[in-house]
């Protein structure tokens, strides 16, 4: 697997005849193993104690199960994102990480169904009531519809650039339309959230700008992480890529996720409004400081220079630090929604969450299938291919 | 068409928890899953201190946020003004109860808050949470309106005892309890109250008792300001205000 141009012949679909390189193999494996494991906790423990080895409650009725959710679908909207700047707007620069995003992005899709699988109450019955619901007025009913899509759109789109059809009719089109579905699709989510002036901790216009942006830098940390762990990425005519633009990018975005957050703190801590005070609550969380320090602070000091931003070493570090903090920054966020009772009178006291070994497990089954399907496509779906570049119109 | 709303004096009301305790029975419901509550505020404190209630049932709004956000249809309201919960739609996804402003709405897959876990001691064959020993006859429970012993996985609430006021004779206006005829149409909880602190009739009849003393008492309704529209009021009589805040601060040093 190369990331140079390749002639218009026809390719084999798998490459299962070659052997996996050690990365991937070692992806695999971690992959296999986090899902197995994650995945036979998980499914024990809902067979012996139903939903309730989860710690979530009637008064916190969405938990980490739907932050972790958050988290890979996001990332993954945004990595599709990362993809159309060359498939949509032409920016050739982008090319050679093009059909590895999306690809990245069909499994993070794929691993975030997963684990919202396993905490709706019952998930094979969505498969007739939404589609017969027809619920327009639900922004939870346009995700489901949103996100189908999306990953219908990302399929098809993989399979045009997997057999060598980048310029088959149609192909732009999809692109486009693959594009403003991934941006559609993290706005409603952020809709989901946003809209509910009863949760004030949440209730912002803002919530679907903040949901994309945070997943477009998740995006970045995601192909600056995963590329700087396969050395072959960094190959010499991706140097102004690897080494310049996309680090730089991250950055500056990663500023913007500051100055969006900054605003959002003061806002937030400024008000009396009822319901507010969560974010008081939330100062003192580790969960608030990993999100800041962790998360925003030490990805910006460690990216803040040209030089810096030339390291590899330290740009993969600052990409692992704000999925670490954006991780936990969504466990956050569900919490402070919900830590301010809704009418239970003055005696029941905040809402107290941690979740349970059971949620936790949740975290390495869907980090694991992640894993496992992006080093399988590492392996045998030639991620790093390129088209040709005489082919190229835009 | 009739449109049920219930009245709660606040001046009448004990907070005894009474209402709570028949709906817990006739409901079947488990420990801490309260469809109705009673909630307590304390103010102030030793000599000043003050401490007020509140019952709080479903508020079945006009305009519910609950039924907009449900992806599925699963929560609807009916013709007559109730809002249900289709037990074999829901798919469990809890929105409803992120979006219901008086918090409401329960999911019994939890950890039970007493021991020993009710589930375990009356455990249920199939698809049921349990199986008590006291429950409401076959007959009269519909998983289509939320009423009786409810399937796992999905999330439920106070449904105005619609298995009795759905019963109730054409034309009623009022479902007062004191009328032998009609109790057993009337909600469990109007009918347990010692001091007859709720009414329940036809919020859409200008002769109901009901819209009297909305009318003459100035009937109020929680958090108006979300546009929900409740149809519980409350009559708080000469009391300074309803204790509505949902905050449990007392407030933050300056």
């Amino acid at each position: 697997m190369t990331a140079t141009a390749m002639d218009r012949s026809p390719a084999p679909l798998l490459a299962y005849d070659a052997k996996p390189d050690p990365i991937s193999a070692l992806l695999m494996l971690l992959g296999a193993a986090g899902a197995g494991l994650g995945l036979a906790f998980v499914f024990y423990a809902l067979l012996v104690d139903g939903h309730a080895a989860f710690n979530t409650s009637s008064d916190m009725a969405w938990g980490s199960p739907i932050a972790f959710y958050l988290f890979f679908l996001l990332t993954s909207s945004g990595l599709s994102i990362v993809a159309s700047l060359d498939t949509v707007f032409g920016l050739r620069v982008f090319h050679p990480v093009a059909k590895r995003c999306v690809w990245m992005s069909i499994v993070a899709l794929v691993a975030g169904f997963s684990v919202l699988a396993l905490e709706i109450g019952r998930p094979f019955r969505m498969l007739w009531a939404l589609p017969v619901g027809m619920q327009f007025h639900s922004p939870m009913w346009w995700m489901g519809v949103f996100y189908s899509l999306d990953l219908a759109l990302l399929c098809a789109k993989f399979w045009l650039m997997h057999t060598r059809r980048w310029h088959a009719p149609g192909t732009h089109g999809l692109s486009v339309l693959s594009f403003v579905i991934s941006i559609l699709a993290p706005g409603t989510l952020g809709l989901v959230f946003g809209m509910m002036a009863m949760r004030p901790a949440w209730y912002s216009p803002i919530m679907p700008m903040y949901f994309i942006l945070t997943g477009f830098v998740g995006a970045l940390a995601f192909v600056l992480f995963f590329t700087a762990v396969l050395p072959n990425q960094r190959r010499k005519p991706n140097e102004a890529l690897f080494d310049v633009l996309l680090p730089r990018l991250f950055f500056v975005s990663l500023l913007a996720v500051i100055g969006m957050r900054f605003g959002q703190i003061v806002t937030t801590l400024w008000s009396n409004y009822e319901g507010m005070e969560a974010h008081w609550l939330s100062l003192d969380s580790a969960l608030f400081k990993i999100e800041i320090l962790v998360g925003l602070a030490l990805p910006a000091l460690l990216t803040a220079t040209n030089g810096m931003r030339a390291n590899r070493a330290l740009v993969m570090l600052a990409g692992f630090a704000y999925l670490i903090g954006n991780f936990f920054g969504r466990l956050e966020l569900l919490i402070n929604g919900q830590k301010v009772p809704l009418f239970k009178g003055y005696w029941a006291g905040y809402v107290d969450y941690w979740p349970s070994l059971t949620e936790w497990m949740l975290v390495p089954a869907g980090i694991g299938i992640y894993l496992f399907l992006y080093g399988a496509g590492e392996w045998l779906l030639r991620l790093a291919e390129a088209e040709p570049r005489q082919g190229r119109t835009s | 068409m009739t449109r049920w709303g219930m009245v709660i004096d606040l001046e009448k009301c004990t907070g005894c928890q009474a209402c709570t305790t028949a709906c817990q029975m006739e409901n079947a419901r488990l420990p801490g899953e309260m469809w109705q509550d009673v909630l307590f505020y304390s103010e102030g404190e030793y000599p000043s201190g003050k401490l007020s209630w509140l019952p709080r049932p479903c508020m079945h709004c006009e305009n519910p946020s609950c039924v907009a956000v449900c992806p599925t249809r699963a929560t609807y309201k009916t013709e007559d003004g109730v809002v249900l919960i289709d037990w074999e739609r829901c798919i469990g996804c809890k929105y409803c109860m992120i979006a219901c402003p008086y918090g409401v709405r329960f999911y019994a897959e939890e950890k039970q808050k007493t021991q020993p876990d009710i589930r375990k001691v009356f455990p249920a064959k199939g698809d049921k949470v349990w199986d008590p020993p006291y429950k409401m006859p076959e007959h009269m429970q519909n998983p289509k309106w939320g009423v009786g012993i409810q399937p796992k996985n999905v999330v439920s609430k106070c449904t105005f005892c619609y298995h009795r006021v759905s019963q109730a004779p054409k034309g009623t206006v009022d479902l007062n309890p004191d009328d032998p005829k009609l109790r057993p149409y009337t909600p469990a909880c109007v009918v347990t109250c010692a001091p007859s602190a709720r009414y329940f009739g036809d919020l859409d009849n200008p002769s109901s008792e009901v819209r009297q003393l909305i009318a003459t008492k100035r009937g109020t309704r929680l958090l108006d300001q979300t546009g929900n529209r409740p149809q519980v009021y409350y009559l708080a009589g000469e009391a300074p205000a309803i204790p509505e805040t949902r905050s449990v601060r007392s407030g933050r040093k300056a």
